[in-house]
């Protein structure tokens, strides 16, 4: 449904779900929940649902071509599964690709991530929000806070600026909890400014909205970075010598100069005047600026580099980009950098902690940009100016990712730690691959979508671009596009244009099985196979709070700890089945039921910590079972009377979370990068494999560097004066990505909010081109691709853009009540490299466009 | 004696639309029927600009214009301070629709599905549903917010204000000047929506600026 996922008690009449509420004592919502929760069971007894296995009699494939669906059993779709992942696995197992939601963080690992392992496959990617977010802001967040996102401490926190990001407008990652948090913090006064082309939630309910032109956040972020540095010297020298990498030595080449004995790199020993390994214990103060003689080589601090890189970010420069004036940048910057009160401390709980109360937010919208990764570096650089990273009253790591143990067991427990150089490495991080160090790239790649010879992205769209074929070929990538699974995703819809998804890459596959709950666009277009699945009030979930750093679920701050399971409250109905039970009788009768719970016992142990070995308690005869394994994974964790029974009865476990947890920055040595000096050398890497397969420009390695840079969108340099407005989209509280249009009380009150389903276009503006409320439009990109939708008429935009809420717009005949409501925002998109971030390998998502109305004079 | 009165706090809220959802998990409302809704009003020209989401519900007057012009009597002042319906009494005329100042006033047409649109449900839910509804109002009245009687009654707090999730609504007594609803106006600065009205409103707003 959402990944919120807060705690709700069902209440259930003969048989029947009759209301959902929240549970006041979960700290995953304190009782309050949203209208999506509250519509679930609406979901839960939708006539659209699918209830039978499906399968496609209709040969072709196609968007708008019907399927054909004929209804078979689940004992003839599990042969044809069983026999077309056969053959699959006897050819090259890694022509399977997978594909899962994001709305199911914590199931999502036991059915896609553990499964594909086991089948030996390394293709996998996201659908929903996935391939749009991700790559840019989840690794940042990764390298800066080892988490998925960052939030303010709403509890502490003065002043926060949010960049394109909502948190606690009720939606997202700890949808209920943010909410109420922030509401509590603006009640107290803390200050909110929010830069966003568009008037969103959070803008409207904020003290200060500054329109900012978008894709432009970093260049705003590096002005004020460079104002905090030079005009107002307001910097945490002591946070930046000793939790940053700003005293380490850098050559010319771009390199640290390292310690010859240890390897590691060297800092600039002020007291004693030498040079000496960053961790030598003979460092009492250590230089951030000047020029040292390191054996002949001058060697600068990396923090001197970054100021002088920092100097042409003149506010009036970046006034230029990002349409805000150098004055609103001066003011802001000047108060972040005096609220900040560097040098200030606060007492918690007898520990005293720098009090640090500024926090630089972002997320969804300062990602969506061709610089998604040096954006979001930008943005959460200005916390790590003024110290003001997971210690009271600043920016925290949502999670957090440092679990001391559980009480009752010291089980459950994680903490970060550095590398060898000293830097942050996340410890429960959801995907193997971490954000950093970097991993070995893969010479050659060996996926599909070259995301192993990169070192940022989680994934990448390079499967579907049009040169696809020619890139596999000279990769020697020896396999091609066999069988895919997806787990409730809708690809047609979430990835970006799907005429060229479905040409470039779904046509390619021989069979493709869905899990849903609905005949989506996907479904109807490019699926074999449909499977019904359970949705959650059906179903049981392992854990909807843990891990920490994927899941998100916990509200910031102090307070406490949760581990809640979901479980069903009543059987599936018709022939539903949950996805897990599937999976694992698929691993069995392929033969991969060992592979299956070694791949579980990675991932439990990475996740949640400890050493847990399935094999060790799992008879080698008993059949896979997730109620079991649920079972063995709660004992393990919480005690052998902390087992799936007592979760059952209880519905969650909760214990008090810990100074040293929450503002775990203070208690862990461990630095983080002002000078990405890694990149230099990962970068390098990657661009030799791409050169010696002849393949030298598959993306931009100039922007593979150590500082951070603003760099243009295609959106910004587009020169037809016809594509006159920036469009992008925007996520709406209503609805979790474009599924819940489906439920039909989420798209009555979608119906009576005149942003939902619009598309939003300034008073000016809409003057300028005669357009009127209510208006049917056609935008159209400069590559002929076109969306249609209504206008709402606002003065809360932009005049040079033009807004839509979420991504909507469903055709599919399996979805009637979301059938043509709202904008189909990633008709737009284009999936190919130009749109492509040349760092993390995430997705552009903005695009300039003409209007015109429906009928209307084409020239705009 | 009590007056049930709700506070309303716009620095809170959001307008998340999730009053108009619990309402209709509670209450069963059919299609186009809102007891509680949320509009959001923009002023300004860009870019000093506010939108402000302003959550609505029956405002159970002190004062009230339905029941003033109700003909029947079937609209009813009670003594705790709710305004209320009495469906057996009431014959749809709709003229306390028209004389309500707020819009807090539904006309209920048939029940249909939510789904299909159809007068037969489409599932074991929307059955108990329909059921639900036809107790508590009837195809042809007018119907709207009760404050959750039910609810109160049961020592909860109204549905709506049991959800939302940014806690921007508090239940309580009007007429105790240590009630939590009665220290917030007074800090606060509560508004009554259209006082010039003279309807003398038992929900108040919390100003968000």
């Amino acid at each position: 449904m959402c990944y919120g996922t807060c705690t709700v008690n069902v209440r259930v009449e003969d048989g029947v779900v009759v209301g959902i509420e929240g549970v006041p004592d979960s700290p995953q919502g304190y009782g309050n929940i949203c209208a999506k929760g509250l519509s679930s069971l609406m979901m839960l007894y939708d006539p659209s649902r699918l209830n039978y296995p499906l399968l496609r009699t209709n040969p072709e494939k196609g968007i708008g071509v019907d399927p054909g669906w004929k209804r078979i059993s689940w004992n003839e779709a599990m042969d044809l599964l069983t026999s077309k992942l056969g053959e699959c696995l006897k050819k090259d197992p890694r022509g399977l690709y997978t594909v899962g939601s994001p709305t199911f963080p914590a199931e999502r690992a036991f059915n896609v991530l553990c499964f594909r392992k086991a089948f030996g496959t390394p293709n996998y990617y996201t659908g929903g929000g996935g391939l749009h977010c991700g790559n840019g802001a989840h690794m940042i967040g990764g390298i800066y806070h080892a988490s998925w996102s960052v939030i303010p401490d709403f509890k502490y926190c003065n002043m926060a600026i949010y960049w394109g990001c909502s948190k606690g407008h009720g939606a997202g990652h700890a949808a209920n909890v943010a909410a109420k948090q922030a509401a509590d913090a603006k009640a107290r006064g803390m200050r909110l400014i929010v830069f966003d082309p568009f008037l969103s939630t959070q803008a409207s309910t904020a003290e200060e909205w500054v329109p900012i032109k978008a894709g432009t956040d970093a260049a705003a972020a590096l002005a004020m970075a460079n104002l905090l540095l030079s005009e107002y010297s307001a910097y945490d020298k002591e946070y930046i010598k000793w939790k940053t990498n700003g005293p380490y030595l850098v050559a010319p080449d771009g390199l640290y100069r390292r310690d010859k004995k240890s390897g590691v790199p060297l800092v600039w020993n002020i007291i004693d005047k030498k040079v000496e390994p960053f961790n030598s214990e003979n460092v009492k103060d250590c230089a951030l600026e000047g020029e040292f003689d390191v054996d002949g080589t001058k060697c600068t601090p990396s923090f001197q580099l970054l100021r002088n890189h920092l100097k042409k970010y003149t506010p009036e420069h970046a006034s230029e980009i990002c349409g805000v004036s150098a004055s609103t940048l001066r003011r802001i910057a000047k108060d972040f950098g005096e609220e900040a009160r560097i040098g200030s401390t606060i007492s918690i709980d007898g520990k005293t902690l720098p009090y640090r109360p500024v926090a630089s937010i972002y997320f969804r919208g300062s990602q969506g940009h061709y610089n998604q990764a040096w954006d979001c570096m930008s943005l959460v650089l200005l916390n790590h100016l003024v110290g003001s990273a997971d210690v009271p009253g600043g920016a925290l790591a949502f999670g957090p990712p440092v679990h001391l143990g559980y009480p009752g067991t010291g089980r459950l427990k994680y903490s970060v730690e550095p590398d060898k150089d000293g830097l942050l490495v996340a410890k429960n991080w959801p995907y193997a691959h971490l954000p950093y160090p970097p991993p070995e790239p893969k010479d050659p790649p060996e996926r599909l979508d070259l995301q192993d010879m990169f070192y940022i992205p989680t994934y990448t769209t390079i499967m579907a671009w049009d040169n696809n074929e020619e890139l596999w070929q000279k990769f020697k990538i020896p396999y091609r596009p066999d069988v895919m699974i997806s787990f409730a995703t809708n690809q047609i819809m979430s990835v970006g244009n799907p005429k060229t998804l479905m040409k470039n890459f779904l046509q390619k596959f021989g069979f493709i099985a869905s899990f849903n709950i609905y005949s989506t666009e996907f479904e109807e277009s490019a699926a074999d196979l449909v499977l019904p699945d359970a949705c959650y009030l059906e179903r049981y979930s392992s854990a909807t709070t843990f891990p920490t750093v994927g899941v998100s679920c916990h509200g910031t701050g102090l307070g406490e700890w949760i581990w809640a399971i979901r479980q069903p409250v009543i059987k599936p109905m018709y022939e539903r089945r949950p996805m897990i039970d599937v999976i694992l009788e698929l691993s069995e009768r392929l033969g991969l039921r060992d592979r299956y719970i070694e791949a579980a016992r990675e991932w439990v142990n990475r996740a949640y910590g400890g050493d847990l070995d399935f094999k060790k308690v799992l008879d080698p005869k008993e059949k896979l079972n997730f109620e079991r394994m649920l079972d063995i994974i709660m004992k393990d964790r919480f005690g052998p009377d902390k087992g799936l029974d007592y979760f059952k009865e209880h519905g969650y476990l909760k214990w008090d979370k810990r100074v040293e947890e929450v503002y775990w920055r203070a208690f862990n040595d461990v630095r983080v990068p002002v000078y990405l000096e890694w990149i230099i050398r990962a970068g390098r890497k990657s661009r030799a494999i791409a050169e010696k397969y002849g393949v030298p420009d598959l993306v931009d390695w100039s922007a593979h560097n150590a500082l951070p840079e603003w760099r243009p969108c295609p959106t910004h340099t587009e020169k037809n004066p016809e594509y006159d407005l920036e469009a992008f989209y925007w996520r709406s509280a209503l609805h979790t990505y474009s599924m819940t249009m489906q439920n039909p009380w989420l798209n009555e009150v979608s119906q009576n909010d005149p942003y939902t389903y619009t598309i939003q276009l300034n008073t000016e503006t809409a003057n300028r081109k005669g357009v009127k409320e209510g208006d049917l439009v056609w935008l159209e990109n400069s590559k002929g691709s076109k969306a249609k939708g209504r206008v709402h008429i606002t003065d809360g935009i932009r005049p040079d853009h033009v807004a839509i809420a979420a991504n909507a717009g469903h055709w599919s005949k399996g979805m009637p009540i979301a059938k043509d409501k709202g904008v189909f925002f990633n008709e737009l998109i284009e999936i190919d490299k130009e749109h492509t971030c040349p760092v993390s390998l995430g997705q552009d998502i903005c695009v300039k466009v003409k209007l015109y109305k429906d009928g209307g004079d084409r020239s705009g | 004696m009590v007056r049930w009165g709700m506070v309303i706090d716009l620095k809170r809220c959001t307008g998340c639309h999730s009053c108009s959802v619990a309402c209709k998990v509670e209450h069963h409302t059919p299609p186009g029927v809102f007891w509680a809704k949320v509009v959001r009003i923009e002023s300004g020209k860009y870019p000093t600009v506010i939108r402000q989401a302003v959550p609505l519900l029956c405002m159970h007057c002190r004062e009230p214009e339905c029941e003033k012009v109700c003909p029947t009597g079937a609209t009813k002042k009670q003594p705790d301070g709710r305004v209320t319906v009495d469906s057996d009494e009431c014959v749809g005329c709709r003229y306390c629709a028209v004389a309500c100042p707020y819009g807090a006033r539904c006309f209920a047409p048939d029940w249909k599905d939510y789904f299909t649109g159809d007068k037969k449900p489409s599932s074991p839910y929307a059955e108990y549903s329909k059921k639900k509804w036809l107790e508590e109002s009837d195809k042809g009245v007018v119907s709207k917010c009760d404050f959750c009687e039910e609810r109160v009654e049961q020592g909860k707090q109204p549905a709506c204000v049991n959800a939302c999730p940014c806690e921007a609504r508090t239940f309580g007594d009007l007429d105790d000047p240590e009630s939590e609803v009665s220290q917030l106006i007074k800090k606060r600065r509560g508004m009554q929506l259209h006082p010039e009205y003279g309807t003398d409103a038992s929900v108040y707003y919390l100003p968000a600026r």
